[in-house]
């Protein structure tokens, strides 16, 4: 049998049975237009964009829903204020400007003026205090907020319970709803919001399809001058093979997803257009030993570990060098404005040295016996899991990769890939030895302090945690942490921030591995204005809320 | 109930390709599930063969296996897999999956098959990954077949009440998604090869079973059983003594189809990230090739060895199937040319198929 | 119409058997749809809206034997809920959106491999040592040794990124509307070429060589020795006398195998980028979605018991003889 008979064969049952599949998925009834075509030049081309672990998307475009579509708090929908981490700068969005009181006890926004939902209605404070209620009550959360009114001057007063500085960006970026349409919703949890008013650049929902879906333009977008591209294009793709074919392919104009040894798979086929850039801004990634066993409860211990650590391998081989090596303050890339160069120019646990390791296990009494294996102090051998879910590739490969550092200090430390829901379920109940876990990533370091070593954040072992699951808590630290939420002047946040990170590199709570990086890589055949190391005006991921930055600067390209 | 021919050892389920269709990890070509083919008569023409020439045939079994050209060449290779299996070791007595070259190396004289993208020795972890692949595929196979043989016996010796619950339960996990079981599993089973293991036999046993029921069934209905039971032999002796022997070639083909199922089905729950992604194996290579971007780049010789090595042992045992259906089944040894044909039918068919060809 | 009855009876005791499975299994697996939400998200979502979470998305912590009588309830009253990875988009919807893809994929590739498969197997009977005979089973063995997913990825390298025949990716071009036109048509027939092809490759073998073997013992029937004495032609011995004899081996895997469609293609989905249920199906398992996990067990369930049941009525019209016994 030959290739093309079978092939013509295939082709014409195929076509045949189309028919079938069109009333069976009910695409029929959309009409018969034909959404654009090959030749269009770059003004009227889509923004294409791939989403690769959504194997085929829902209409629905509700804000509230566990697992959001694409672009609703990126085009559809927009937040008060945008903090872009690349550069550390605050972008005022729908509020031009923000007054915190004195006593921190509340924050009050100035909405812009001339702000219109894409049906036309101008943006009004009622429509963020209904926001915050609805939010409040579908998904809780905002405990220290006491009340959300309207002033007069088109203000907005949030008022806490407490004096809480890190309100500011918590409210800043929540992304803003409009009562009238919402109001009149039932079940505003359960509604699929299938035809959404935003105000945002992109909200027209267009041939939507399992498959891939179309934004266009908003009529009514408060900066139509920057509304320079057609519209956005998502694509479908059940897992980054397939997204990472289209990339590669040129199918597509920007590509957040991870992309294996970028340089060669994408940058190469096309080196005049394509580009990439990792910022780390992403979350620190740590690897946590849980405290409440012994001995990690010893700092020296977990120092030693530490310095056991090649982080220069971890992030050549698990990484694929597509990440930043951590410091002592441990802070990621996203902090970069708060590190105290006094600890980061200092640091020493948080370096390779073997020797250094050695000595310090020594000194605290966990001896190598002749076999060159360390003992535990009740006799016991130095072992310990590492623990990491198995479908997270990259952490599996540096998670091997510190358990062939340790093994050269006469420790052992075997990696467990079980199911990430196993993994959590350790992290939780603080069942677990050790294992390579994110970290919270907010504008102001101040979470990332408390859930590294606030007391407040500690449970026992047995009772379920979210966050702080090596459960360590710090009485120093907790002062310090009091006092920056107590305050709203900067200057002072980064004074205390300073000695949060000194308290950081005295105690090692955790041990930090490297920032994580924010993918991003695009082609500028079809549209320029990209954000690069040279202009940081946001970064290259399509989920975070700078992305409206991105959709808001692109323009096509001219030829 | 009887046999039906639908799960002979003729059923494409059996045969190689349908080991791992693209489904769920399991056969879901699978003729052998949830209908109990109806019927001991539906038996077009093959009753006869099935049932009479056990006995007769026998003798002459490992004999025709051992002349059987197919036979030898499945054999061969299965063997030298194994072979490399075991010698492992002593080829590569380090650890596989350390780094010792630079990244995606082409094959060189000292990468033979080149490095991955991370620096492996693609040789070195396609010959470790024979152990981890071989075993799961063996055990996973004699497992299944032994529960299908056990299940299969009881139903057809016992009949009525215990044969309708078998027949229940082994319908209802042919029905089962493999898919969730597994990751019910993969949570209260430490990860590693034994989850695995376990896994693919839970979802593997019941197509055996089904088959190795029908073939029990018609044997159970030959009369040297019925004289067996009246001259009062004990169950176990009557199933494992009398029954057993005579579906011999039955039982080698579900084990070989239950291997090729293993094997392949092991690489697809790897290839997916479902299985031990530390582990060294076929599957995980692969897993590794593609998430590494080994076809982006064209690292070619990352991607086709494991591929490859599962394809040439699942060909090899499928080999032997085909060779064990023509030893036990001569009308479907392959004739060379008409006059060599059986006398019968052979004669008429040589006359028709000229008259076609003169046509 | 004894032995109808008597499956019917039998179905029903599977069925009733593997909905109560499927209501049983994602409800042993440890941790619940919002904390593997969570650890999805890796610290995107806050701690503190767990709870709320669970509230909405109606994470039941009711005694297991009231969620079974709803359960129960709810599936004959055709109320599959409301899916939790798409919450709030309900479970019909979810499945409905999708299953025209999934089954056109399987359906097609599934009718072709046994119906060229067969056809194949019927004629490698008929002239025995042919060219036919003697060099496709061996080779069709061997493609079909190849693991599913390697020859997908291999065949959409080769035949889509290297050579461009043909689409990389879904079900159709993004440029177009789904209609009746001849372009959209073909296009989807286009995008289904590969897909297809490589789910046929893999699976024709089996249906050649079931079918050529069952053929083989078929011709040496007597009413075959007869038909060949009365001087019938060939063809029609061929097909009328003994490949409609052969046949119904074939047709339990067709039955079996049709059932099965309705799972998806998993692997072709993820390897093809193709629009379907397979996936999903992966998704709900892995991120504890029960409605959809239900819902979709329910349709695979029922699909493969009514494709059975079907198979067995049309038994007893092919072979008379099931009606005797």
């Amino acid at each position: 049998m030959t290739q093309s008979r079978f092939l013509r064969s295939a082709r014409i049952t195929a076509a045949g049975l189309a028919v079938g599949a069109l009333l069976l998925t009910g695409c029929a009834a959309q009409g018969g237009k034909t959404a654009g075509s090959a030749d269009a030049a770059n003004q009227n081309a889509f923004l294409t964009i791939p989403r690769e672990d959504m194997g085929t998307f829902v209409q629905n475009f509700n804000p509230f829903a566990p697992t959001v579509n694409p672009m609703v708090q990126q085009s559809i929908y927009e937040s008060l204020l945008v903090f872009n981490p690349a550069k550390g700068n605050t972008t005022p969005w729908l509020a031009t400007e923000w007054d915190v009181a004195k006593d921190g006890k509340s924050i009050t926004f100035t909405l812009r003026d001339g702000v219109k939902w894409s049906d036309g209605k101008p943006l009004v404070a009622d429509d963020v205090a209904y926001t915050f209620e609805l939010q409040k009550k579908i998904k809780g959360g905002f405990d220290y907020l006491e009340s959300v009114a309207g002033e007069a001057g088109n203000k907005v007063k949030f008022t806490f319970n407490k004096p809480w500085s890190p309100a500011l960006y918590d409210v800043g970026q929540l992304t803003i709803l409009p009562k009238h349409i919402w109001s009149t919703y039932a079940d505003p949890a359960k509604e699929a919001n299938a035809k959404p008013v935003g105000t945002g650049p992109y909200t027209e929902i267009d041939s939507f399809q399992p498959q891939s879906f179309v934004l266009k333009k908003s009529p009514n977008y408060w900066q139509p001058e920057k509304q320079k591209i057609a519209g956005i294009k998502m694509l479908a793709f059940a897992g980054n093979d397939g997204a990472n074919l289209a990339a590669a392919n040129g199918d597509v104009d920007w590509a957040p997803q991870y992309i294996p040894n970028i340089e060669k798979t994408y940058i190469a086929k096309d080196k005049d257009h394509r580009h990439y850039w990792f910022p780390p801004t992403g979350a620190m990634i740590n690897w946590q030993l849980n405290t409440t066993k012994a001995p990690f409860s010893d700092a020296e211990v977990r120092k030693a570990l530490s310095m056991a650590v090649d982080r220069d391998s971890v992030t050549k081989i698990g990484m694929s060098g597509y990440a930043k090596p951590a410091d002592c303050t441990g802070l990621s890339g996203n902090y970069e404005t708060w590190k105290d160069s006094k600890v980061k120019d200092n640091c020493t646990w948080t370096k390779l040295d073997v020797e250094g390791a050695n000595k310090l296990l020594d000194q605290a009494g966990y001896a190598k016996g002749a076999d060159g294996k360390r003992t535990l102090k009740d006799g016991k051998p130095f072992e310990f899991k590492i623990s990491v879910g198995a479908s997270s590739s990259d952490w599996l490969s540096v998670a091997n990769v510190i358990s062939q550092n340790l093994a050269e200090i006469g420790v052992t430390a075997k990696v467990d890939s079980p199911d990430w829901a196993a993994v959590v379920a350790g992290y939780e109940t603080g069942t677990f030895d050790s294992g390579i876990v994110w970290s919270a990533n907010d504008p102001s370091p101040y979470k990332y302090f408390n859930t590294s070593m606030g007391s407040s954040t500690v449970k026992p072992v047995g009772t379920k945690a979210f966050d702080n699951y090596h459960r360590f808590g710090d009485p120093k630290a907790d002062e310090l942490l009091s006092q920056f939420a107590a305050t709203g002047d900067e200057a002072k946040q980064h004074e205390i921030a300073n000695k949060l990170q000194e308290e950081y590199n005295a105690v090692a709570p955790l041990v930090p591995l490297f920032s994580g990086p924010e993918w991003g890589a695009y082609s500028d055949t079809r549209f320029t204005g990209w954000p690069t190391q040279d202009n940081p005006y946001a970064t290259l991921s399509v989920k975070s809320p700078t992305t409206v930055l991105v959709l808001t600067s692109l323009e096509p390209k001219s030829k | 109930m009887t046999a039906s021919l639908a799960s002979t050892p003729t059923d494409p389920a059996i045969l190689s390709p349908q080991a791992v269709t693209p489904g769920s990890g399991k056969y879901d070509d699978d003729s052998s599930g949830g209908s109990d083919a109806p019927g001991g008569a539906a038996n077009p023409g093959g009753s006869g063969v099935s049932g009479g020439r056990c006995r007769a045939t026998r003798r002459s079994f490992t004999q025709g296996l051992l002349t059987n050209k197919k036979a030898l060449a499945g054999t061969a290779i299965l063997l030298l897999f194994i072979a490399l299996a075991l010698l492992a070791p002593v080829l590569f007595p380090d650890n596989p999956s350390k780094i010792t070259g630079m990244a995606s190396e082409e094959p060189s004289a000292e990468h033979w098959l080149g490095t991955t993208a991370k620096g492996q020795d693609v040789l070195a972890l396609t010959i470790h990954g024979a152990r981890s692949s071989l075993l799961v595929g063996l055990t996973v196979g004699l497992a299944s077949t032994l529960i299908g043989i056990v299940v299969g016996l009881a139903s057809a010796y016992f009949g009525k009440f215990v044969d309708e619950a078998l027949s229940v339960t082994t319908n209802v996990f042919l029905l089962l998604p493999g898919l969730p079981l597994l990751v019910v599993l993969a949570a209260f089973l430490p990860p590693g090869l034994g989850t695995v293991i376990v896994v693919l036999i839970v979802t593997g046993w019941a197509g055996s079973a089904r088959v190795l029921r029908s073939q029990a069934l018609s044997i159970r209905s030959k009369d040297f059983v019925a004289a067996a039971v009246v001259s009062g032999e004990g169950p176990l002796r009557i199933m494992f003594r009398e029954i057993l022997p005579n579906m011999a070639s039955n039982v080698m083909s579900t084990l070989l189809g239950c291997v090729i199922f293993g094997i392949g089905a092991q690489a697809g729950l790897e290839f997916l990230g479902l299985g031990d992604v530390s582990t060294v194996s076929w599957g995980t290579n692969l897993y590794w090739a593609g998430n590494e971007g080994a076809l982006l780049t064209g690292s070619w010789w990352v991607f086709v060895p494991s591929g490859l090595c599962i394809a040439l042992v699942a060909f090899a045992l499928a080999l032997i199937n085909y060779a064990v259906d023509e030893v036990t089944n001569p009308r479907l040894r392959k004739i060379r040319a008409p006059k060599d044909r059986v006398p019968k039918t052979a004669a008429h068919k040589s006359g028709s198929s000229h008259s076609k060809a003169a046509q | 119409m004894r032995f109808i009855l008597r499956r019917l009876g039998f179905y029903l005791i599977a069925f009733w058997v593997s909905i109560t499975l499927n209501f049983l299994l994602p409800r042993f697996m440890p941790g619940d749809p919002v904390s593997r939400m969570f650890a999805r998200s890796q610290a995107q979502m806050k701690p503190e809206q767990m709870d709320q979470l669970r509230k909405m998305l109606g994470v039941d912590d009711r005694p297991l034997w009231e969620q079974y009588i709803d359960y129960l309830h709810n599936l004959f009253t055709g109320n599959m809920g409301t899916s939790i990875s798409r919450f709030p988009t309900p479970v019909t919807e979810v499945i409905a959106s999708q299953i025209g893809w999934t089954l056109l994929l399987g359906g097609t590739a599934l009718a072709f491999a046994a119906v060229v498969g067969n056809l194949l197997g019927v004629f490698a009977a008929w002239r025995r040592g042919g060219a036919i005979d003697s060099a496709l089973p061996p080779l069709l063995i061997f493609i079909g040794s190849f693991p599913y997913f390697w020859l997908a990825m291999g065949a959409l390298y080769l035949f889509g990124v290297v050579l461009g025949w043909f689409p990389l990716r879904h079900a159709f071009s993004d440029t177009l509307q789904p209609d009746f036109s001849w372009e959209f048509v073909s296009d989807v027939g286009a995008h289904l070429v590969l897909p297809a092809l490589t789910i046929v490759l893999v699976t024709i073998g089996g249906w050649m060589l079931g079918m050529r073997n069952t053929m083989i013992a078929t011709n040496a029937e007597d009413y075959i020795t007869m038909a060949e004495a009365k001087g019938l032609r060939p063809g029609r011995i061929m097909f009328r006398y003994a490949a409609r004899n052969a046949m119904l081996p074939s047709v339990t895997s067709f039955g079996m195998s049709l059932g099965f469609v309705v799972g998806g293609a998993l692997l072709t989905e993820v390897v093809f980028a193709y629009p379907g249920v397979g996936y999903q199906l992966l998704n709900a398992v892995q991120g504890l979605d029960y409605p959809l996990m239900q819902g979709l067990f329910l349709t695979i369930t029922a699909a493969v018991l009514l494709a059975n049941f079907l198979v067995d009525v049309l038994y007893v019209r092919l072979d008379p003889r099931v009606r005797v016994s």
